[in-house]
């Protein structure tokens, strides 16, 4: 076990074990500029414009839907998977999926989705949603 | 016919292989049955058994500890061969690759910076399976970033954990 020599000893509390050694925090900092630079070049590819839905199968767009803004009504429509026939809901919160003929469902429970960069994906059934543009539901401003 | 006797240190270290094997199914399992955490977004708690065989017992045992956890926990929660395993065994895989290359070779890594590198490199290997594999679209790669600082958290926190852990059996043992 002299592998292990150079770790913290159990009386150690949880602060230092988490403080982790100085490689470790230049890991975890090069590790998060990254991510929030690429999060802020995606953010800023798809966040303008009206928000909308587009739902692939495989490598094909199958449609691209504007989300519906307050007062609009909602809409469904089917999409056919490599399993077979889903439902997708498009309402004011956002675009859902009801009824995916996968087993697992997470697609279904994953619930509605408005944000850009949000996405649905049923992996079984090949299909898969995501959101660009500004949030259909999001406020412009807040007035009296 | 006499059968000859495996030497006990052989017999430990197997029986100490199965023991973790064993506890990262259970674990494999539990996070399976774990509410929606968000799309392919688990604790890693899992993963944490393949670092305690990597410091444990090296890096050969890590990687098949990986492997069969996969393997066997797929077969219990009943997705052995769907994408679901094909995903998983991804990004176990290549957790326990870069844990292996990160505690070899970084200088000054404790088990908190392979943790972490073993959680992003979890992530990214699903992604890169779903959409080289299953869904052949760039823009599934939109809902990274926010699924790589959170796994930047779980790892930190299973890499404490880790080092508590053997910093524990090592006084035990």
């Amino acid at each position: 076990m002299a592998i292990l020599t150079s770790e913290p000893d159990s009386g150690q509390n949880m602060f230092q074990l988490l403080k982790g050694s100085r490689t470790d925090r230049l890991l975890l900092l090069i590790s998060l500029i990254l991510i929030v630079a690429a999060w802020f070049v995606i953010q800023a590819r798809i966040a303008g414009g009206v928000a909308v839905a587009e739902i692939y199968h495989d490598q094909l767009l199958l449609a691209t839907y504007p989300l519906p803004q307050a007062g609009e009504a909602e809409h469904s429509f089917v999409v056919q998977g490599e399993l077979g026939d889903a439902v997708v809901l498009l309402d004011q919160q956002g675009v859902r999926m009801t009824s995916s003929p996968c087993s697992s469902q997470h697609c279904v429970l994953s619930g509605a989705h408005r944000h850009a960069g949000d996405i649905i994906a049923c992996v079984p059934n090949r299909i898969l949603i995501t959101v660009r543009g500004r949030s259909a539901s999001g406020f412009d401003a807040i007035v009296e | 016919m006499l059968i000859s006797r495996p030497p006990l240190a052989e017999l430990e270290h197997k029986s100490r292989w199965i023991a973790l094997l064993v506890l990262a199914i259970g674990l494999h399992i539990f996070e399976a049955a774990l509410p929606n955490l968000g799309p392919w977004f688990k604790p890693g708690l899992a993963n944490l058994v393949t670092l305690m065989a990597l410091v444990l017992m090296g890096p050969r045992a890590a990687l098949t500890l990986a492997i069969g956890r996969v393997v066997l926990g797929s077969f219990f929660i009943g997705t052995l061969f769907t994408p679901t395993f094909v995903i998983s065994m991804a990004g176990g895989l290549a957790a326990a690759v870069l844990m292996i290359a990160a505690w070899r070779y970084i200088p000054g890594i404790s088990l908190v910076g392979v943790s972490l590198l073993g959680a992003l490199a979890h992530m990214l290997a699903q992604f890169v399976t779903v959409e080289s594999l299953f869904i052949q679209q760039a823009v599934l790669y939109y809902a990274l970033p926010p699924l790589l600082l959170l796994s930047c958290i779980t790892g930190w926190i299973n890499g404490a954990l880790a080092r508590y852990i053997a910093a524990r059996l090592t006084h035990e043992l």
